[in-house]
């Protein structure tokens, strides 16, 4: 028994090595496995680093009404980036715009999304403690700088608010201690400036901050783009490598093999580790390119990026085990390869990120093997999981694995030579 | 008495309704070419199929050595060599390393397989090109490496399937001396061919299958001492005379 199990390894090995050579004399093949999928990746995230590149930092523009003294010009002024170098990321850009009224016609050229806008009498009702309104003027369809004016007029109300506080609680406590004559405008006039600029003086009237959550930077685009095109050609590699088996069966080396008290088992188990070597070579490269050329970053656990790659490899190979048992030709496997894989990688997220589709394409996603694997590597190259967040995809690949494999290995057994 | 090495018993084979081998029973001795004639269609390839544990029987057994293809079958499969009709063969390899690999898939070991290999290339007028990709040869060449491969491991019984269709004289011949040599060795070979000439030449005795049934079954000489005197009537005058002149698929 231990000898037959040692004698079919020993066929699993010599058959695997022998694929490996094949392959590697194979110029085409050698092209199509490595050279083809980096030239996707290649061009691919090069177009979506352009995209992702593009400064997107939110700009929010402020103008005011009011001449030149007045409060309004201390705060845009307190507020206004002087160097967006120093900005964090997530921080919005405040650009102050000089001149209201050209402020105004921008957006209403469609030049500007809007701006927030101080009244001609700010300084004096605030100084009076009177109400006054901050004005936004933003574009019909600039929901988001519409979103982000209101919430910095909002902050900056609430500041003012906060300020006057402060302002008349100084006055009446220094009426109240005899400090100040009530009767004396000018003399409380002179306090309150004096208390709103020490309070505007001490700290910002606006923070922003931005939170990263995890240690995954986003923006690189080749986060997604090299596992996605990894699932997509590790796949369709491993579907092509279908016609290895036929190719077998018509050359009647199967037959030979047969003949040769090769078990069936032990020609699948080659042909299968052969293609699942040929597979990890494929993500050895892939992974060695993304790191050094594109940067990537593979999250807070490497080891399940790896994992996640052996695990889509090996579903891979026993898909080609499956569909070389369930085919006759050459043809067939190859136009099969080519068709399954090309439905399957745009549903399971192989040409864009799953996350940015519909919910109802996320659904479909669960039915494709490619849709387990790319949200695993979604979740840990972008979204910084940790390993233990990525075991449900595992498992789903083990099972798509398990299922090829069984359907695979009974056709096989079952079929003639 | 010869030592009988391989003994086919009622062998049925059918692919949906039709009957490829029909009740196929004959015996084979050690150290004899055995021919197996037939026409087209006759069912020689599935017998052989059958013979090597390529094919399973509906029903019937073959024992080889002693070993039931049925119950034993690796045990069957140490004992055998198969020539396949086709090519078969890894053409984008050398002719060492197809030599080699199919000699690790019939147990021997590294260094044997290559020894092996080169002893096998040597015979056959292959080792000036042993290194050479097999694409790369002609037709002779190639059925000769097929020939190469099925060597390997010193079968004790060789299944050869019409191993000279499309060859040119010069390879046919070298075939020939081979099978020859490899008999006077002790090797026992069950040939199958279309040649009348080259079974006569080459077998001890033959049996003719058509329809899956073996319809005669003999030295070459009795079979032709059966419709005329041996010397002036030739086994392709048999073969016409039992299997017809209709023209086969």
């Amino acid at each position: 028994m231990q000898n037959e199990i040692m004698k079919s390894l020993s066929h699993i090995w010599f058959i695997m090595l022998k694929d490996l050579k094949l392959f590697s004399r194979d110029r085409m093949a050698l092209v199509f496995f490595i050279l083809f999928p980096l030239m996707f990746v290649v061009l691919f995230n090069f177009l979506l680093a352009d995209v992702s590149s593009e400064d997107e930092r939110l700009e929010l523009h402020v103008a005011t009404q009011e001449a030149d003294g007045g409060l309004s010009h201390q705060i845009i002024g307190a507020l206004e980036t002087k160097d967006d170098s120093e900005l964090e990321p997530g921080d919005p850009e405040i650009i102050w715009d000089r001149d209201y009224a050209e402020a105004r016609q921008a957006v209403e050229d469609g030049e500007l999304d809007g701006f927030l806008a101080f009244p001609e009498d700010f300084t004096e009702r605030v100084v009076r403690g009177d109400e006054t309104e901050l004005e936004v003027v933003a574009d019909a369809g600039a929901t988001y700088t519409r979103a982000a004016l209101y919430g910095l007029g909002r902050s900056i109300a609430t500041r003012i608010g906060s300020t006057q506080v402060a302002t008349r609680a100084t006055v009446e406590l220094m009426i109240g201690q005899g400090l100040l004559d009530p009767w004396d405008q000018a003399a409380i006039d002179e306090i309150i400036e004096q208390v709103a600029e020490a309070i505007a003086a001490a700290e910002p009237f606006v923070e922003f901050e931005a939170q990263q959550v995890g240690d995954v930077e986003p923006e690189n685009a080749a986060n997604f783009v090299i596992p996605g095109y990894l699932v997509m050609f590790v796949f369709f590699a491993a579907a092509l490598g279908a016609e290895a088996i036929i190719r077998e069966r018509q050359n009647h080396t199967l037959e030979r093999l047969l003949a040769s008290s090769v078990r069936r088992e032990s020609i699948l188990g080659g042909v299968f580790a052969g293609t699942a070597a040929k597979g990890l070579i494929q993500i050895a490269i892939f992974w060695a390119v993304g790191i050094l050329a594109f940067n990537i970053d593979l999250g807070l656990s490497p080891a399940a990026v790896i994992i996640l790659s052996i695990l889509m490899v090996i579903m891979s190979s026993a898909f080609a085990i499956m569909l070389a048992a369930l085919v006759r030709t050459q043809r067939s496997a190859g136009s099969l390869a080519v068709l399954v894989s090309l439905v399957l990688a745009p549903l399971g997220g192989c040409w864009w990120p799953l996350f940015i589709t519909p919910t109802w394409m996320q659904f479909l996603a669960k039915f494709t093997p490619h849709g387990w694997a790319n949200t695993g590597f979604n979740k840990l190259m972008v979204f910084g999981a940790e390993f233990g967040d990525v075991v449900p995809e595992m498992l789903a690949l083990v099972g798509f694995a398990v299922v090829f494999a069984i359907i695979g290995i009974w056709r096989f057994r079952t079929s003639a030579a | 008495m010869a030592e009988a090495f391989l003994t086919a018993q009622e062998l049925h084979k059918s692919f949906n309704e039709h009957k490829a081998v029909d009740g196929v029973s004959f015996t084979i001795y050690k150290g004899e070419i055995f021919g197996l004639l037939g026409p087209n269609g006759a069912g020689k390839t599935t017998t052989i199929r059958m013979l090597s544990t390529v094919l399973e029987p509906d029903s019937g057994d073959v024992t080889i050595g002693g070993y039931s293809v049925r119950r034993d079958a690796n045990a069957v499969r140490s004992l055998i060599g198969f020539w396949p009709q086709e090519l078969a063969l890894y053409e984008e390899l050398s002719a060492f390393d197809n030599l080699v690999f199919f000699g690790r898939m019939v147990g021997l070991d590294g260094k044997e397989a290559r020894a092996q290999a080169a002893a096998r290339l040597e015979l056959l007028g292959l080792a000036q090109r042993a290194k050479g990709r097999v694409d790369k040869f002609s037709g002779g060449m190639k059925r000769r490496v097929n020939l190469a491969v099925s060597l390997m491991g010193h079968p004790e019984l060789l299944f050869m399937d019409e191993p000279t269709v499309g060859i040119d004289p010069q390879s046919r011949n070298n075939i020939y001396d081979t099978i020859e040599g490899l008999r006077d060795k002790g090797m026992t070979i069950l040939y199958t061919t279309h040649y009348m000439e080259e079974a006569n030449r080459l077998c001890d005795r033959v049996a003719i299958m058509d329809g899956g049934r073996i319809i005669a079954m003999d030295t070459p000489r009795e079979l032709r001492s059966q419709i005329g005197p041996p010397d002036q009537v030739t086994l392709e005058d048999v073969f016409l005379r039992l299997t017809g002149r209709s023209l086969r698929d």
